[in-house]
């Protein structure tokens, strides 16, 4: 499948909001063919569609790093708020709180057991988001320019890039750690039979609508897809992925972005 | 240096402080002129000043009252003085990207198609070093009466010997620090590059680990009244206790906040949307989370977990932990690919450029005895040099065969420059590339977190 083609189902399967956020891949390219093919054209000349084109990769990244430093001071947020939470339900309906309630506590924990699974989601999902901007996109859209025009704009540019902010994802992903850490103890300890049972029903689990996990899914898939062979290996091409259970993921069946009634 | 004067003209309250983004702003469009430029070197002496009058007498244990997680905080600050490696690479390429904007630079020197793309950036560098090294020395001037100050000798002198040697910096750099600078930048939880100006500046003033102001933005054209704030946890926790200091966050007001908090570089722009975050997501936790999407996701997770009835509510999100987890880790791995490739790329690059100017010399200085000397040597080392490129391609393999164009890249160029030390160096990369990517998951995981 073509790249372009690849990236914009990505796209379309990732969180609505976030949709608009990614690179502009195709107007990139229209951009590279037309800079190619008005090499000729003296009165455009190289240099200025050159300079329009970083101009427009420049605002590109700009807006990454924009969303990207929008969505992590959100996370940092949150994140500090759900533990507070937990602290407060532990206190408060915990077992050697002030106000013990079993019940209570079961439900508060329930949920945020679900909120800090979609959190730690939606987390992993910005580090997505970088990575496809980064290796889909900006790789991609500047090793065809370097290609048609000849120019040599990638490495300098590259390096550039792998100093932006959304590039560096260290922080998001220390704190998708944190979390997996605290879901640890939010969740109660695995059973036995709960196993076994979990495992029976992993064969045909049919993911519906544009949830996160859909995305997790996807984004996985996708990313398996990308790396999996190209015609085009070339000294700054990644290698095919190693990924485990993969069989796994593959049997998630996603249905097509229909909204649920 | 004339950048003295500028100082009083330009520590003119809060708005110019703010546009102190504008140094960092490496990732600003090429909307900032190169009239900028010279106001953005003399804008980072009035940064540095400033801090360093506030924080130069205080010890990084001394703020324990200030920051809670001051211990932490320091960890995450290029405190050590593998730090300084990666400060001193990103000092290196500040200036490139500088004129990397300037498009007239660019349409001249790309023009010149013969110079590789690290050429033209080395020929760039070389003339611009004086001046993060003229800053720096300006950091020294203040800060010299801080004997503490974290490695400031090695860092200072560094950045002098910029303007000497600086190809041969950078292979020091990156032959040294090739393994250090990805755990460095896995330490960068707090501190991305694009602040290197405002890194260099902080490091002798740990207390102001929050001062990241990143990118003038998007809003580069308009008033500089909006740069990006890079928040971190760190700076968070000491926003939640101005606040909670001032009453809760109901009570607290962006003004009240921004003085507790005392931290420099932080407007109250910064502070006011903050706020308004933070107020949303606490007095929303049950709809979740800030966006309006999640309403969606979250009716709709429940319907797709009432699909997978029978497993249970824990169990469904312990599934959809698992491969959240998958997707992380292979984002990890992923990501240190490519910064090692990249990685490998310059220092090939820095490869030919040595090999290049060796050659060049070589030619340059045989006039005439010395002639048939460098032609033998020459057709010495071509043969040597096609055996090493053929035994390599023979045991390159299909499965990662990730190396082919670069071979022949560097085969075609490697002639050109006789460069023996590239063939080697194109056999580790590809060596690197086939242990990476038969890297199991656990061995990656437990990668990223030493680097970490």
């Amino acid at each position: 499948m073509k790249f372009g083609k690849r990236l914009k189902q990505q796209i379309e399967e990732s969180l609505p909001a976030w949709r608009d956020k990614f690179l502009s891949y195709k107007e990139l390219k229209k951009l590279v063919r037309q800079i190619s093919s008005a090499e000729s054209c003296v009165e455009y000349g190289k240099a200025d569609a050159e300079a329009e084109f970083v101009h427009l990769l420049n605002n590109e990244i700009d807006k990454f790093n924009v969303f990207f430093m929008e969505q992590e001071e959100d996370f940092i947020i949150r994140h500090k708020e759900l533990q507070q939470r937990i602290k407060r339900v532990i206190e408060t309906w915990g077992p050697n709180g002030t106000k013990p309630s079993e019940a209570e506590y079961k439900d508060e924990m329930a949920k945020i057991r679900k909120d800090i699974v979609n959190f730690h989601g939606e987390m992993v999902l910005l580090v997505n988001y970088s990575n496809i901007n980064y290796t889909g996109s900006l790789a991609k859209i500047l090793k065809k320019y370097d290609k048609r025009t000849g120019g040599l704009l990638r490495l300098p540019f590259i390096q550039k890039v792998l100093q932006q902010p959304f590039f560096i994802t260290d922080l998001v992903s220390k704190l998708v750690k944190e979390c997996e850490n605290t879901i640890d103890e939010v969740f109660p300890v695995e059973q036995e039979d709960e196993e076994e049972i979990v495992k029976e029903q992993r064969e045909a689990i049919t993911i519906a609508g544009k949830g996160i996990f859909r995305n997790t899914v996807a984004a996985l898939l996708s990313m398996q897809e990308i790396r999996r062979g190209s015609s085009t290996y070339g000294h700054f091409s990644l290698p095919p992925m190693d990924l485990p259970d993969s069989d796994l993921i593959h049997s998630f069946q996603l249905n097509s972005p229909i909204p649920i009634v | 240096m004339e950048a003295r004067p500028a100082l009083s003209i330009q520590r003119s309250g809060a708005s110019q402080l703010s546009s102190l983004g504008v140094s960092g702003g490496l990732s600003s469009s090429l909307s900032i002129p190169s009239t900028h430029l010279e106001g953005t070197y003399q804008k980072l002496p009035d940064i540095q000043q400033v801090p360093s009058e506030r924080e130069l007498t205080t010890r990084p244990q001394a703020h324990a009252t200030r920051v809670p997680t001051n211990n932490g905080v320091v960890g995450h600050i290029f405190s050590s003085s593998s730090g300084f490696s990666s400060d001193l690479h990103y000092s290196s390429v500040l200036p490139n990207e500088k004129h990397s904007r300037n498009s007239p630079f660019i349409s001249q020197s790309l023009a010149d198609t013969a110079s590789l793309p690290l050429s033209q950036s080395s020929s760039s560098l070389l003339p611009q070093p004086t001046i993060p090294s003229c800053c720096n020395k300006e950091n020294s001037g203040s800060w010299c009466t801080d004997p503490d100050f974290l490695d400031f000798p090695e860092w200072a002198d560094q950045l002098i010997t910029c303007d000497d040697a600086l190809t041969s910096n950078w292979n020091e750099l990156l032959v040294d620090n090739v393994t250090n600078l990805e755990p460095k930048m896995a330490c960068q939880v707090a501190k991305p590059c694009t602040t290197m100006p405002a890194q260099n500046q902080q490091l002798p003033s740990p207390s102001v680990e929050s001062l990241r102001v990143v990118n003038p933005s998007s809003s580069a054209n308009n008033a500089p009244a909006k740069p990006r704030m890079r928040w971190t946890p760190e700076l968070h926790e000491a926003f939640v206790e101005a606040v909670n200091q001032l009453g809760g966050s109901e009570r607290a007001t962006p003004k009240g906040v921004l003085k507790l908090m005392k931290v420099d570089g932080l407007t109250i722009y910064h502070v006011k949307s903050h706020l308004q975050k933070y107020r949303t997501a606490r007095y929303r936790p049950e709809s979740s989370e800030g966006s309006s999407e999640k309403k969606l996701t979250s009716m709709e997770e429940i319907s797709s977990l009432d699909l997978k009835t029978g497993m249970g509510i824990t169990e469904a999100l312990r599934l959809q932990m698992e491969v959240q987890k998958r997707l992380h880790e292979q984002l990890e791995i992923q990501r240190n690919l490519q910064l090692r490739i990249e990685e490998q790329g310059r220092y090939l690059q820095m490869m030919f450029e040595k090999q290049k100017s060796g050659l060049d010399k070589l030619k340059v200085s045989s006039s005439n005895p010395e002639n048939p000397a460098a032609t033998s040597d020459a057709t010495k080392e071509a043969p040597t040099k096609s055996e090493l490129e053929s035994s390599q391609r023979d045991h390159l393999d299909s499965g990662t065969g990730t190396v082919n164009n670069a071979k022949s890249m560097l085969e075609r160029s490697s002639r050109e420059m006789g460069g023996e030390d590239m063939a080697t160096e194109a056999g580790d990369l590809e060596k690197t590339k086939a242990r990476v990517s038969e890297t199991s998951p656990e061995q990656a995981a437990k990668r990223s977190r030493i680097e970490e």
